[in-house]
């Protein structure tokens, strides 16, 4: 009986041995991820751990140059856009196939289109897609003019909708496929990428495989695992022991280490994201009609459930601004992998106003702020701390923690509050918070991607909000607005200027860190490229 | 009736010094408690310091030439002296584990008395609660208590010490039914005493001695479970110097070669659990008259 155990012992063990070897002769790449995907339909995801897997199946019709937010052809091959602006005509490639076999044509491209922005499109009903109501509110509709070519018509002009359509969010989908799996369509991701989709075994890892059919030169890779390893240590020893070939948010303590390790390589890069605590300045309004746009008239502003006294006040926020010391913050937690903020938005982009001062760290002059604003013996404040690491945020409650004894040494009392990262963002969302710690990541390299999302007016509706702080002001709206529709990059750029000083004298943020994106692979790992928007694409990569 | 009482007391001492552990674990938990008291006095530094000196992030200790002088056992990430913040950890959690034993003790010798003494369906409906409550892992149960209650050292002492209620209320009530059936208990019933003056002068003070075993060793397990807590992150708060919240705040550093911020929180939660646990087995071998020789 023993001996027959140890037959199958070995056997198994044999068979294991002989798996790997016979793996190893691929070129395979295992990728150690922070957290698992939410859904696997580009139009219906958000976060940072989708898109990555995302953006290896699927293709929009456009797509950024390797390394920058420069529009290239992908699945159009040109376009023409009218003189005022609001029409794009594009002619589509030919011969591409979806990874079902599908024929990519205009068909699939409107449909991909019109599922989100038609509420009474058959598919509507399975996505939430909320990234179209963020970028996507100028488009009215996509239409079909023969079987190769599309027209894009807007409701107004909107000068970032080209780079916003090389965003995962409008990549095409096949329509035979929706078809087949409806609402389960985001479990069996199928597109024109450079893999496909074979495998999803939640919260482990996801598998994907060269594209045999790809309209560009195959993969060099042929396999590509997204392997889940929450734990930022874990994720390292995977990568040292070779378990893993590449690992994306590196904790910046282990810095040295990597670089001391001949095998590992380290890349980094200026992230485009800003990290910030939001204080929430008080009202809101409720979206009845859902466009994304505040109506003066019908839609008045009301008071967010978190609505707190003092931080209506904008002595008070200016107050917290100078009360916390962010070099220190940016050197000693963020550790030198971030640089310290002033404006919501990158440096490098347009429009970014580098005359604006920065609050200095003055905890006496923060003192007396508070005392002029009629709190002397300061007050205690909930601030609502993320329990993840974002790539604009890599440990938010030491953040919280160091911001907590700042702001006890001018008399403000702070207090946790923590709860899951999904319930983190409906609350925040819903404006439950006084203070909160969030981010930003970039989608397109557009300052309207940071600025009418973050900051405008349009952004305060309770329930879906993006300004966390509920700063309602219109004027700022109103240059975020004209700034959108306007061309010249010159006048645009004044527009973000003028609207980034009134944000600044209100000071509904602080503005922490802009970090810089780091990822880690072995050194047999080549061509890899990083991208300003953080996006992962493994096409050109392969293993030596 | 005074002398008896000293010489039982003196002999209670003499059996404690040859028994060399419990002296040990009394050692420790003395340390412990004095810490505990003086921390202000003896910790070299504030647990909290604000504004916080961020620029000491995780600078050594003694042992390396880098570290600072007025932090012996370095500092953790926020730039916190780790051995000032272990002393008034002390502090937090000898109180966390007292609170949640007294709450515990309190319940427990409640239901426990009254099951055991009243007997029939009172007896069967609170054991019947007590073994539902068994039927749950500890730590398990009280997390679900504290997210009910909110997150915070003061609900995770109270979750606590619901969660130990059932064994001390087991363990008083096994006394009561012994003593109740006693001579004297009798002789009170049959000149008429009152139910409460029999409980309390004469079947409290007798079961006693269980009680008193069972919540020091009780102790060192509400002080593991509250860093348990504390460690994911449902007890202690910010800035609230907890030893399980230090430990979970620090162990990814010690991949980056920062050790020292999460060993010594644990090894002051080790030290203090061997401590009573010592301390808990020492006083059973004295209290328990069965292991008498």
């Amino acid at each position: 009986m023993k001996s027959k155990l140890f037959l199958v012992l070995l056997l198994t063990v044999g068979l294991v041995f002989s798996l790997v070897s016979a793996a190893s002769a691929e070129n395979i790449l295992v990728f150690g991820s922070s957290g698992d995907a939410s859904r696997l339909d580009p139009g219906d995801v958000t976060d940072g751990e989708s898109i990555q897997r995302m953006d290896n199946i699927f293709e929009g019709l456009v797509e950024y140059e390797a390394g920058s937010v420069l529009i290239k052809p992908c699945l159009a091959t040109s376009w023409e856009a009218s003189a005022d602006g609001t029409e794009i005509v594009f002619n589509l490639r030919k011969g591409v196939k979806f990874h079902d076999g599908t024929d990519f044509n205009a068909d699939a491209v409107v449909f991909s289109f019109a599922r989100q922005y038609d509420s009474n499109h058959p598919y509507n009903q399975y996505g939430e897609w909320a990234y179209w109501g963020y970028m996507f509110g100028d488009v009215d509709k996509m239409e079909k003019i023969d079987d190769y070519t599309v027209k894009l018509v807007l409701k107004r002009p909107n000068a970032s909708i080209m780079t916003s359509l090389a965003m995962f969010t409008v990549n095409i989908v096949s329509p035979t496929n929706a078809e087949k799996y409806k609402e389960d369509a985001f479990k069996h991701p199928c597109g024109t990428g450079p893999f496909k989709f074979v495998e999803w075994v939640k919260d482990d890892h996801i598998t994907l495989e060269a594209n045999e059919n790809y309209w560009r030169e195959r993969a060099k890779l042929d396999k590509l695992i997204f392997k889940v390893i929450p734990d930022p240590s874990a994720r390292l020893m995977a990568l040292e022991v070779g378990e893993v070939q590449g690992i994306e948010y590196p904790n910046p303590a282990d810095f040295e280490r990597i670089k001391a390790n001949k095998d590992l390589v380290l890349m980094s890069q200026p992230g485009m994201n800003i990290g910030y605590m939001a204080m929430n300045t008080g009202y809101g309004y409720i979206d009845e009609n859902k466009n994304g746009v505040r109506d003066l008239d019908s839609e008045p502003l009301v008071k967010t459930p978190g609505y707190f006294e003092p931080l209506t006040k904008k002595k008070v926020r200016q107050a917290i601004n100078m009360a916390i010391d962010k070099q220190s913050i940016v050197d000693n937690i963020y550790m030198g992998t971030a640089i310290k903020a002033k404006n919501g938005m990158p440096p490098f982009m347009l429009g970014y106003n580098d005359e604006i001062e920065d609050y200095p760290y003055d905890p006496a002059k923060a003192k007396q702020l508070l005392t002029e604003a009629g709190y002397p013996d300061g007050f205690e404040v909930t601030l609502y701390v993320m329990p993840v690491s974002r790539p604009y945020m890599f440990d938010p409650p030491k953040i919280g923690e160091a911001i907590q004894s700042y702001l006890a040494a001018v008399g403000i009392t702070v207090k946790f509050y923590q709860v899951d990262w999904g319930t983190y963002l409906q609350e925040t969302e819903a404006g439950n918070h006084q203070m909160c710690l969030l981010g930003w990541t970039g989608d397109n390299g557009d300052p309207d991607n940071f600025m009418n999302v973050l900051y405008g007016a349009n952004a305060c509706s309770i329930g879906a909000a993006g300004n966390y702080a509920f700063y309602t002001n219109n004027t700022v709206q109103e240059l975020l607005s004209a700034a959108l529709a306007t061309y010249d990059e010159e006048k645009r750029a004044t527009y973000y200027k003028k609207a980034q000083e009134m944000i600044h004298e209100d000071a509904g943020w602080v503005y922490l860190a802009h970090s810089t994106q780091n990822i880690v692979f072995r050194t047999n790992v080549k061509g890899y490229v990083l991208n300003p928007t953080s996006r992962k694409f493994f096409y050109p990569v392969w293993i030596e | 009736m005074e002398r008896t009482r000293e010489t039982k007391s003196q002999e209670l001492i003499r059996r404690l010094k040859y028994n060399k552990s419990a002296v040990f674990g009394l050692a420790i938990v003395v340390i412990l408690i004095l810490c505990a008291i003086f921390a202000n006095f003896i910790a070299p530094n504030s647990p909290t310091p604000s504004p916080p000196e961020l620029f000491k992030a995780l600078k050594p200790g003694f042992w390396s030439e880098d570290g600072i002088e007025e932090m012996p056992l370095g500092a953790d990430g926020l730039g916190r002296c780790v051995l000032s913040r272990i002393l008034y950890g002390a502090r937090v959690s000898l109180t966390a584990g007292f609170v949640a034993v007294g709450i515990a003790m309190i319940l427990g010798i409640t239901f426990g008395t009254i099951a055991g003494y009243y007997g029939g369906w009172v007896d069967a409906v609170v054991m019947r609660i007590v073994d539902i409550m068994f039927a749950f892992p500890a730590l398990l149960l009280a997390i679900v208590i504290v997210t009910v209650l909110g997150q915070g050292l003061d609900k995770a002492m109270i979750a606590i010490g619901i969660v130990y209620t059932p064994q001390m209320a087991r363990i008083i009530r096994s006394s009561v039914l012994y003593i109740k059936e006693m001579e004297y208990i009798e002789v009170q019933k049959a000149i008429g005493s009152s139910d409460a003056r029999i409980i309390f002068r004469h079947v409290l003070p007798n079961s006693i001695a269980p009680v008193i075993v069972y919540g020091t060793l009780m102790l060192a397990t509400a002080i593991l479970d509250c860093a348990a807590l504390g460690f994911l992150g449902l007890g202690a708060q910010p800035p609230i110097p907890e030893w399980g919240a230090m430990l979970s705040k620090s162990y990814s550093y010690i991949v980056s070669g920062a050790w020292w911020a999460a060993t010594f929180p644990g090894i002051a939660i080790l030290l203090s659990v061997i401590g009573l646990n010592l301390l808990g087995d020492g006083l059973r071998d004295i209290l328990d008259p069965r292991l008498k020789t």
